[in-house]
């Protein structure tokens, strides 16, 4: 009888697990099959693990975050309530690891 | 609300260069990160921008970290090294974290279904054992229970007896 408890606990268990990964791919905001489009329209790319494709989503959440949170402090040092353009700009000029995308804001 | 990952692939848009990001998601992860602060719109399209300019960019720098280890899949190792090659080790942390609890729930999922499987009882079986248990558990106590309140039904009409019979004895004297 006891065997039958620790099962019917087991599967709780299992359903809240369920639930976490529910949570866990909340997680993942951004598509992971666009991503991956993304890294493979780049002719050098031949092949990416799903883990792979993964990480860089989560790199990009990541990326994405830092970029409007750094901004945001260019809007309010400006007093303004609106995120522009040039609080982006001011912005990818000072900080190194943001040097490649010097490119995109001329486009 | 449909979740990013019911949009049809290949919305309309065609064109390896014009892919990027589904401007939904993005808004709603700024929303998120600064509710108090509007975006422009122009705003919302350079960091969209950015976004596949940034997975190009760690992708390109991945790709390279793979062939130099003569390998053909990238892998999330070689992810990690880009981002730590192109300054962007901070982000390292975290993505480990996520594809370890990703790991880790993959395998909890096969490990725990493979014991179910093993046991040969399916999940409505083992749910309608529950049941019975519980049902049987209540019985029980509701079982005993009664036959508490029926000994102390029967200890208090003993004392009830046993009074009258006290009271009756002076009376008879009386009389």
């Amino acid at each position: 009888m006891s065997d039958v408890e620790t099962q019917s606990q087991e599967l709780q268990s299992q359903e809240s697990e369920k639930q976490a990964a529910n949570d866990n791919e909340k997680l993942f905001r951004l598509p992971l099959s666009r991503i991956k489009s993304i890294m493979k329209s780049d002719p050098d790319v031949t092949l990416a693990s799903q883990e792979a494709v993964i990480t860089l989503a989560k790199a990009t959440e990541l990326f994405i975050h830092s970029l409007s949170k750094d901004a945001v402090i260019s809007t309010l040092n400006s007093k303004r309530k609106t995120l522009q353009r040039k609080d982006l700009d001011s912005m990818l000029d000072t900080k190194d690891c943001y040097v490649f995308l010097e490119g995109t804001l001329d486009s | 609300m449909a979740s990013s990952s019911a949009l049809p692939p290949g919305d309309g848009k065609g064109e390896d260069d014009e892919l990027s990001i589904p401007r939904a998601a993005l808004n709603k992860m700024i929303k998120e990160l600064i509710p108090t602060v509007r975006v422009a719109n122009d705003a919302r399209e350079l960091i969209l921008n950015c976004c596949t300019e940034f997975i190009h960019f760690v992708s390109s720098e991945a790709n390279d970290i793979c062939n130099k280890q003569n390998k053909k899949t990238i892998s999330p190792e070689h992810i990690l090294a880009a981002l730590e090659n192109l300054g962007f080790g901070a982000y390292k942390e975290d993505a480990e974290a996520v594809l370890q609890e990703t790991k880790a729930v993959a395998a909890k999922k096969r490990r725990a279904s493979s014991r179910l499987e093993n046991l040969g009882i399916p999940e409505e079986e083992l749910l309608r054992q529950q049941q019975e248990l519980f049902a049987k558990a209540r019985q029980e106590q509701a079982e005993l229970e009664q036959q508490q309140w029926i000994q102390m039904q029967q200890a208090l009409q003993e004392q009830q007896n046993m009074l009258q019979q006290q009271t009756l004895s002076p009376e008879d004297d009386y009389s």
